[in-house]
């Protein structure tokens, strides 16, 4: 039987080795649609966050309990409740920004990265171990996010989470807050990590 | 991606990517070559008209393309092609398709997008899908809508008149205004750099047809959906003084037609192809500068037929002789 | 070898399991768990995104009828405001137009009317607040709701600079939008680079104009019934 990871092993492949955005690439509908600016792109990875770390526990316990063919209705049903209520508060205590998130909150429910999780780790670990991959899996979604939305705000309109943070003569690229400067972003980004951790790789390749 | 000169014993077969050179005595830096000739009856008329304006924009996209082309060459360690002369064409032509007045930066940005995300991205000359100067421009039309936009092109106050007036076809599209013919077809009318004088392209396009460096089918295929739609339009809207005749030597279409569109690696690679391509185009344009919200369409409806030039050469696979 | 023992032998148990119920019994008692979950959550914040959505329309009815400085001052003042949400049946003959709208009654006296109106924008649908003195003669102002034009040219629509131009305009004669500088009194500049938003705008604000100039009236308004 193969070993499972531990839950600090987990915690720590969410964040790059396995990141979900730039390793997986799953969740790329928020990743691209949200990240016009910081501040909707972190709701967005806190929202996606909550919901995950509550299926990954909700899942846990009772993997015992799961039979295979019914395992996915099992999953889709913890979501979507935990991404309704998710959309409730936001509508509730941050109306404003469930408004600019629009149906890309409801939409968290099909975003691959959560139901992945409950099938890869929570349905076969224990709690500890399902929280700690939740939580690094949802870091890891944060940073990717922040990222693509840092640069996008930056370049788009010359703010940083809303403030300002280029001299007021910055010529705003308006493409960047729009839908291509995403795909963009997103490429060039993704370019960018490979290289990166290529270049890591070929230097440990020649120092051993 | 020089084809070797041929020898009597040489039977090998070249499999290189486009653009497919035949003619052996033809190289890629030949052809660029070429093409730089052609467009020095542009040039040329740009400098006569904008003046000052003309030379700083296009230096700026010419520096700023070949810097970009030998950095991106370095990232993604390929050998440095600057001799091929690509990086100079697609600088001079994003250049040419700029307003005057736009600002340093854009041509700047546009040239850096064009050859890297436009060229480089997709794996350097040959492979691209896309125009690249049309893919720098794309970007920076979206990005800095304001500057490059109606108002963009105005300069009051500069010293040179015609800066001073909206483009032709800003005038029809926002007040229904025509132009007369005369200055439209010499140049002495507002707009990109390279698009104004009808007749300087016209004869760059001779030049490039006389070369056989461009194809004919393409700038043939422009011009007759061109004239056509531009005709029904007449027969459909008569009396507004804008005619099929201020369409064809208007915007961008005479100077797209002979060195934008004719780019033979994103264009198809047969007679029929290019014939599609080049009715395909004419049509876009037609029916973008008619019924969307921008003045002119030749970038976009290019940037479209590039994206079904492999479904084109596709559908005219010429039947091998012999062939069923 | 086990496994195949088992299956000869039908124990209740194992029947149990075979039927559908032993084989959804975690699914259908999920189901009622986060059912009742969801329910509670409803119960417990229903009012307040209700209130939420409300306050957005109600809030900037003040600021439309008066404008921000004074809105602020009646605001503190002892006078109470008091706005009542009706509709208008408006439109010659065959084609009708109900328009919603608001009434702002401050200390007794009719101080203005505020009119929801929407219309298609460059993008999508463009929704805008748009405030009439009360003898609809003039505008009062203009707050956009709700609009998806491009960032950077089309949103400027929300820029108070360039919404703050329909205020005080007669409600007589529709407005133009001219690029660059013109004379004309009806005209309204439009947004560089993003004419069409500007001229969507303006041309929902004409239509409302034309349809409230001799419709609206004290007693053609028709307050909606508020069930409490």
């Amino acid at each position: 039987m193969q070993v499972l990871p531990t839950p600090t092993e987990r915690f720590i492949q969410g964040i790059l080795p396995e990141n979900p955005v730039y390793r997986q690439l799953l969740g790329l509908c928020p990743t691209l649609a949200v990240t016009g600016g910081l501040k909707p792109a972190l709701t967005m990875a806190a929202a996606v966050g909550f919901v995950l770390l509550c299926a990954n526990i909700i899942t846990s316990l009772i993997r015992n309990l799961l039979k295979p063919h019914l395992r996915i209705v099992v999953f889709t049903l913890t979501i979507a409740t935990f991404v309704t209520i998710v959309d409730r508060f936001l509508a509730a205590y941050l109306y404003q920004m469930s408004k600019a998130l629009g149906p890309y909150i409801p939409l968290i429910i099909v975003n691959c990265i959560i139901i992945c999780r409950c099938e890869v780790c929570a349905s076969r670990q224990s709690v500890p171990a399902a929280a700690a991959d939740a939580l690094g899996q949802s870091l890891g979604f944060g940073l990717a996010l922040a990222g693509i939305a840092a640069v996008r705000e930056l370049l788009g309109t010359g703010m940083l989470a809303g403030y300002p943070v280029l001299p007021e003569s910055w010529p705003d690229w308006v493409i960047m807050v729009l839908p291509p400067g995403a795909f963009l972003t997103f490429g060039l980004l993704l370019a960018l990590v490979n290289w990166i951790s290529a270049d890591k790789q070929q230097g440990e390749g020649g120092g051993s | 991606m020089t084809p070797a000169p041929l020898t009597a014993a040489d039977t090998t077969l070249h499999v290189a990517p486009s653009p497919h050179v035949f003619n052996m005595r033809m190289t890629v830096t030949r052809m660029m070559i070429d093409v730089l000739l052609a467009l020095l009856p542009v040039v040329l008329a740009a400098i006569y008209f904008f003046k000052w304006y003309a030379v700083k924009q296009l230096l700026i996209c010419l520096i700023a393309a070949v810097c970009a082309e030998a950095v991106f060459s370095r990232l993604r360690a390929r050998p440095l092609r600057l001799g091929d002369m690509s990086a100079v064409v697609t600088g001079f032509i994003l250049g040419l398709s700029l307003p005057a007045s736009a600002p340093w930066y854009i041509g700047v940005i546009g040239s850096v997008v064009a050859l890297g995300v436009g060229k480089m991205v997709f794996g350097g000359l040959g492979m691209n899908l896309f125009n690249p100067a049309m893919v720098g421009r794309a970007f920076i039309m979206i990005a800095f809508a304001g500057k490059m936009a109606a108002s963009g092109y105005l300069v009051p106050g500069s010293g040179v008149d015609i800066l001073s007036q909206a483009t032709p076809l800003t005038l029809l599209k926002q007040s229904g205004q025509s132009t007369s013919l005369v200055p439209m077809l010499i140049g002495a009318t507002n707009g990109s750099l390279g698009e104004t004088s009808a007749l300087a392209c016209l004869l760059g396009g001779m030049y490039l047809y006389w070369r056989k460096v461009a194809a004919w089918e393409i700038p043939a295929g422009i011009f007759l959906s061109a004239l056509l739609v531009g005709l029904v339009n007449d027969f459909l809207t008569p009396g507004s003084g804008w005619t099929f005749a201020h369409h064809l030597t208007g915007g961008a279409l005479c100077f797209g037609a002979f060195f934008i569109a004719t780019d033979p690696v994103t264009s198809p690679l047969t007679p029929t192809g290019k014939w599609i391509f080049g009715l395909g185009s004419g049509t876009l344009v037609m029916v973008l500068r008619l019924f969307s919200g921008y003045p002119e369409g030749l970038m976009f409806a290019v940037l479209l037929m590039n994206a079904v030039t492999p479904l084109i050469n596709r559908w005219t696979i010429p039947r091998p002789f012999g062939g069923a | 070898m086990a496994h195949a023992l088992k299956q000869k032998i039908p124990s209740p148990g194992r029947w149990l399991r075979d039927t559908n119920l032993g084989q959804a019994w975690l699914v259908l008692a999920l189901a009622i768990l986060f059912g009742a979950a969801l329910a509670a959550v409803q119960v417990n914040l229903s009012r307040r995104i209700e209130a939420n959505r409300q306050n957005e329309t109600l809030s900037k009815i003040p600021e439309l009828v008066w404008g921000p400085a004074r809105a602020r001052e009646i605001k503190s003042g002892s006078a109470a405001v008091q706005i009542i949400p009706g509709t208008l049946q408006a439109g010659s003959g065959a084609n009708p137009i109900t328009l919603n709208l608001f009434k702002v009654i401050h200390a007794g006296q009719l101080a203005g009317w505020v009119i929801k109106a929407g219309g298609q924008g460059y993008a999508e649908k463009i929704d805008l607040l748009i405030g009439i003195d009360p003898q609809v003669s003039a505008l009062t102002g203009l707050f956009v709701l709700d609009q998806k034009e491009t960032p950077g040219l089309g949103n400027k629509i929300t820029a108070p600079g360039w919404r703050g131009q329909f205020k005080g305009r007669s409600t007589g004669r529709p407005l133009t939008v001219a690029a660059g500088l013109s004379g004309s009194e009806a005209a309204i500049d439009a947004i560089t680079g993003a004419t069409i938003s500007s001229r969507s705008v303006t041309r929902i604000v004409n239509r409302v104009m034309a349809a409230v100039k001799d419709s609206l009236e004290v007693d053609t308004f028709r307050p909606i019934e508020r069930r409490s």
